[in-house]
């Protein structure tokens, strides 16, 4: 299945769509044990997601070529001082 | 100034006649000027002393615009007023309408109008200062842009859910940045996070802010970014001035990114702020706009599958629970009983009907004899014959006594006894008799012949015997089964016989006797 194409949005609602399907009753047991594997994975997709590791900020710099062209231009520097939440 | 630039004039030393002016108020040594030659001294004089351009602050005074395009008033403070011209080509560029008593600053060249002797500034560039002039100028220019429809809600994108980058126009110094992503890091660590630094006040920052949010905006597909956060800390109205020019304003309002405005603090709005798709109170509710809280996504996604889970394992144990409670019920405990019943129906069925049946027919049989002798001892064809027999004799006895009319008389009365015959109730009989055929096939619906045409076959020994056992065959034999429309004569194959276990008492089925 290509839900690691799927955005996180579509994979949210996907699984709302399963629970509220299986929720709902008109769904014959075969059938809604083959959703809840489907919700399954979806769910530990998007947990993964959920997981990332934080990132740091991305530098954008004009790019020397093209006229509307960006470059990356290496990370932001952290500031050891910051104050952290 | 050394005295022999002045020329005194000296009646006594007058001659009109034919002496040039010069000539004739000069008087040894002294040398008297035009009035161009003054001017031009002075104009040399105010570049040497003034060779760049001034800056010169005053309040407007006597505007006047022009038809031309030029514009001309006083620039003036309490004690002195200098007139100042600002040319169509300048003033095209004004970034707000000019008028009395907007304090300015001005930035031109000092230089002397010849033409009248006059002292003029000339303008190359005007801009508002002072808290009013700022807010004259916001003010014009949100109606203005109001009017194109830049503040119309309809115009606003919708910051999408879960971004997958963010862009960020802001200084790479300075507390905004470090608050953005501080709380992106807090709130949404999944997204990736982009900045393009930009001077964010003072001169050419408003030109630097349009042309990164237009930038950011241009590569926004090549880096999956899904938002765009334009943001500045706190300052002075002075400080936040770079946000309410038409350049930041038209950028942000063009970009087809969702744009989220953070600028200065809660009280602060510029029009950038009414321009962009959602207005923030500071960069850092710009951040927490742009994101959604990871922590609360997570529960709830933890909250959907336990209901999920939950759900399914209820449905499981329900349909276990019926599958347990059918298994429970006669159908599947003792199969047969059902079958056993409807055999038993069946036999007790047509036992009845036979008997119903023959007692019917035996009890029409017997209804119908009495009537029946009775009727044949009635039968108009005996009657007739004996009445025939005597009306002959009659016919001949009169004959006898009357000749032909006795005989004609004779013809009426066997007239008559052939119209009697022929009113016989016989048709009444052939009603009982067909009344009788219809019980008889309802008989015979019931009969083996109607089973047989169910599907069901019988099958007879060589002796004509109903074969009802496998005990009773053997390879080799010759059996006659009889189908609902006809017979098979065939030979019970070498294999054998397949024996089925015995069946307990009762179970034979006696459908055909």
């Amino acid at each position: 299945m290509a839900q690691k194409k799927m955005s996180f949005e579509q994979a949210l609602e996907r699984i709302e769509e399963i629970v509220s399907d299986i929720e709902d009753g008109s769904v014959p047991l075969e059938e809604s044990i083959d959703k809840y594997a489907e919700g399954i994975k979806l769910i530990e997709h998007c947990r993964t997601v959920l997981g990332d590791a934080e990132k740091k900020i991305q530098l954008l710099t004009k790019a020397h070529d093209r006229d509307q062209k960006l470059d990356p231009a290496g990370q932001l520097p952290e500031d050891d001082l910051e104050d952290d939440e | 100034m050394p005295d022999d630039r002045f020329a005194f004039f000296d009646p006594d030393k007058s001659n009109a006649a034919g002496l040039s002016a010069r000539e004739a108020v000069e008087p040894a040594g002294v040398r008297a000027m035009s009035v161009s030659a003054l001017l031009a001294g002075v104009k040399r004089a105010l570049a040497d002393a003034y060779p760049a351009r001034v800056t010169v602050v005053g309040e407007i005074s006597n505007f006047k615009f022009h038809s031309s395009g030029h514009m001309y008033f006083r620039l003036k403070n309490a004690n002195s007023a200098i007139d100042v011209a600002m040319f169509k080509s300048r003033a095209a560029k004004l970034k707000f309408t000019p008028a009395d008593g907007i304090k300015v600053i001005i930035a031109g060249r000092v230089d002397v109008y010849e033409v009248r002797g006059q002292l003029q500034l000339y303008a190359d560039r005007m801009t508002p200062c002072g808290q009013g002039a700022l807010e004259l100028a916001f003010r014009q220019l949100c109606d203005k842009l109001r009017s194109e429809g830049l503040f119309d809600p309809a115009a606003r994108k919708a910051i999408p859910k879960f971004p997958r980058a963010i862009g960020i126009v802001t200084s790479l110094t300075g507390a905004a940045i470090r608050d953005i992503r501080r709380t992106l890091r807090r709130r949404w660590p999944a997204a990736k996070a982009y900045v393009l630094g930009s001077l964010v006040q003072g001169q050419g920052a408003a030109g630097e802010i349009a042309r990164s949010v237009t930038l950011i905006d241009a590569n926004a597909r090549a880096y999956d970014i899904d938002v765009i956060i334009v943001a500045r800390g706190g300052g002075s109205l002075e400080d936040l001035q770079a946000f309410n020019e038409e350049v930041v304003a038209r950028a942000i309002y063009q970009a087809r990114t969702p744009v989220i405005c953070g600028v200065g603090h809660e009280t602060d709005i510029t029009v950038a702020d009414m321009v962009a798709d959602v207005r923030a109170a500071t960069p850092t509710a710009a951040a927490e706009l742009a994101v959604p809280d990871a922590d609360q996504v997570r529960r709830y996604i933890d909250d959907l599958g336990a209901r999920m889970t939950r759900q399914v394992r209820d449905n499981i144990s329900a349909a276990k629970s019926s599958l347990t409670g059918l298994g429970r019920s006669a159908v599947f405990r003792d199969p047969m009983a059902v079958v056993r019943t409807r055999i038993q129906q069946i036999d007790e069925l047509s036992l009845r009907a036979r008997g119903v049946l023959g007692e019917t027919i035996a009890g029409a049989r017997e209804a119908l004899g009495g009537p029946a002798n009775r009727l044949a001892a009635l039968h108009p064809a005996r009657l007739a014959t004996g009445a025939r027999a005597r009306l002959q004799q009659l016919q001949h006895a009169l004959a006898w006594t009357l000749g032909r009319r006795a005989k004609s008389t004779g013809d009426r009365l066997a007239e008559s006894a052939g119209r009697l015959k022929a009113s016989c109730p016989r048709h009444r009989i052939a009603l009982a008799f067909q009344q009788v055929d219809a019980a008889a096939r309802q008989l015979e619906s019931m009969s083996h012949r109607a089973v047989l045409g169910r599907g069901f076959s019988l099958t007879r020994d060589s002796d004509g015997r109903i074969l009802r056992s496998t005990a009773r065959t053997y390879p080799g034999q010759t059996i006659t089964t009889e189908l609902s429309d006809g017979k098979v004569v065939s030979v019970v194959g070498p294999t054998g016989v397949r024996r089925k276990k015995k069946p307990p008492p009762g179970e034979g089925a006696k459908l055909f006797d």
